[in-house]
């Protein structure tokens, strides 16, 4: 079982593509969706896009689904609001009694769960394709303009990285401290929220201190490996290829052209 | 030989006053093995925190390589000269691959990328775990984890390597490849001090420094500080099983040496012993 977008290795051409095109190409998807404001052709397309770049991928599309399952509960919320609270044309049988549902309302509401989905497909193509190291190791490359305004981006990928390498870390040590509180007789499945509170505070004290306890070794072996804050050199410092600067022009234009003058 | 670290008078105490190291003169030669032992909060991890310039003294001075840790224009140098590893590998791991780990401390000091894969490889080679490059870390066994700490270290070329209790969260495994690794860092002219409450690890060090209450008391080979059974005892300090049944035997009378810590050499002595009183 796999987490929400979690990596999956794999030896496609999107697996292989250079982190920082996949990173800039999420970004332009991810604006063009959000512009989009009502069904058509420019819907269709990113839907299109985003399946091919799936198929390209050779990801199961369960799998890709499967990440969009926790915001479930989310969507069917704003669905539910979209769906009664847009005032418009009412739908055939409404208004019943105080409730209406409108033509407005059921098509915004298709469209706004549509491109949720699709930025969430998105950005889950990209973490599914790129493994943690590389992702950050791109996300460092594309950040060095900001270097000039005294903003490090190596600190932000160091950052990016301790956090993203510690989860399993401390997803270990959650499951230690719960099981340790099991051991002793802790009733950690509950049904009334007082309990309920009590017992993952219960959980969270521990774990904090532990976390605290982590981080400051963690920094005396930091420190005593040399590091500091700053400028420091790296394993792989890939050039973009030409074929790669002139995908990520093309991308910049398209994105900047679809903002200025939006196809419907 | 040359000092690697020169340690002058130092004190060290916590800002309440309380002392925690008094009195420190030392002197550490290149290519030493070194054992550090001592009961707990005895101040030993206080003192080799000053090694790797984690800490600065109160008073007195502590040159590493030449260099003084008090000067914060020196802490870079002294970092690559003396490497520190600590008790849980978990928490020195900073790379999410095993290749990336082991750059973070040459990348630290700004080398460029093919000089940091040729030291990778390197450190990699020397620790045994070439073919692992793309591992996650988290994935690795716990005296993986350690050679990796290792290999992170070695990728810095220093010329010591501080190793507190490296072995404590370890299986037999584990312990057995780190030891193994840490003999041959010796032999390859890196000097060793290893912190450590287990006797029978510090007799693989050619010198035990005994600290009690901040304060070094016995400085010596391993040979000579290893064999004082009792006071070992007195200290709250377990000597070597071998060595305490060799003082015990030697207690009812037999005549047997007691500064041997292996088993083979032990072995040996007892059944030559044995031959001796049979052929009488």
């Amino acid at each position: 079982m796999y987490d929400l977008g979690q990596y999956i290795p794999g030896e496609s051409k999107i697996h292989k593509l250079e982190p920082r095109v996949k990173l800039i190409a999420v970004i332009a998807l991810s604006m063009i969706i959000l512009r989009i404001g009502k069904p058509g052709i420019m819907l269709l397309a990113v839907s299109v896009i985003l399946l091919s770049m799936i198929w390209l991928a050779r990801l199961p599309l369960t799998q890709v689904l499967f990440s969009v399952k926790p915001a479930m509960l989310f969507f069917l919320v704003l669905f539910l609001l979209y769906l009664f609270f847009t005032p418009g044309r009412p739908l055939p049988l409404f208004p019943l009694g105080p409730v209406l549902i409108s033509y407005e309302g059921l098509t915004i509401g298709i469209v706004q769960i549509w491109k949720f989905l699709l930025l969430i497909t998105a950005a889950s193509v990209l973490t599914i394709t790129t493994n943690h190291a590389a992702l950050t190791g791109g996300l460092e490359r594309l950040l060095r303009p900001i270097n000039i305004f005294r903003v490090s981006s190596h600190d932000i990928a160091i950052l990016l990285g301790l956090a993203l390498r510690f989860v399993p870390t401390l997803q270990q040590e959650m499951r230690n401290v719960r099981d340790a509180q099991l051991a002793r007789g802790a009733k950690l499945a509950l049904h009334r929220p007082a309990e309920q509170i009590r017992a993952v505070s219960g959980l969270a004290m521990p774990l904090l201190l532990n976390i605290l306890r982590r981080s400051d070794e963690l920094v005396d072996a930091m420190e005593a490996r040399g590091y500091q804050p700053g400028r420091r050199s790296y394993l792989y410092e890939p050039e973009l290829t030409r074929g790669e600067y002139i995908v990520i022009t093309t991308l910049v234009i398209l994105t900047a052209a679809i903002m200025i003058y939006p196809v419907v | 030989m040359q000092a690697l670290i020169q340690v002058n008078n130092l004190i060290y105490q916590y800002t309440d006053g309380a002392a925690v190291l008094q009195d420190i003169n030392l002197t550490i030669n290149e290519g030493e093995y070194l054992a550090l032992i001592g009961p707990n909060g005895c101040g030993k991890t206080t003192l080799i925190r000053h090694f790797n310039a984690l800490l600065q003294p109160s008073c007195g001075d502590v040159m590493v390589g030449g260099f003084n840790t008090r000067h914060a224009k020196n802490k870079m140098e002294i970092r690559r000269l003396a490497g520190m590893i600590f008790q849980n590998p978990e928490n020195q791991i900073v790379g999410m691959t095993v290749e990336e780990d082991v750059a973070f401390g040459p990348a630290n000091l700004g080398y460029p990328t093919a000089e940091l894969r040729r030291r990778v490889d390197s450190a990699l080679g020397m620790t045994g775990l070439q073919g692992m490059e793309k591992r996650t870390p988290y994935t690795l066994s716990g005296g993986e984890k350690q050679l990796l700490a290792m290999a992170g270290l070695l990728a810095m070329e220093p010329k010591l390597i501080i190793l507190d209790e490296p072995t404590a969260s370890l299986d037999l495994e584990g312990r057995n490849k780190v030891l193994g690794l840490i003999k041959d860092l010796h032999a390859r002219g890196i000097a060793i001090i290893y912190v450590t409450h287990n006797l029978e690890e510090a007799a693989l060090a050619e010198r035990v420094l005994v600290m009690e209450k901040g304060r070094i008391i016995a400085d010596d080979s391993s040979a000579n500080v290893l064999s004082r059974v009792e006071w070992l005892q007195s200290l709250g300090l377990a000597p070597p099983r071998i060595t305490e049944l060799l003082w015990t035997l030697q207690q009812h009378g037999l005549d047997l040496p007691i500064n041997l810590f292996s088993i083979e050499t032990a072995g040996q002595e007892i059944i030559s012993l044995f031959q001796q009183t049979r052929s009488k």
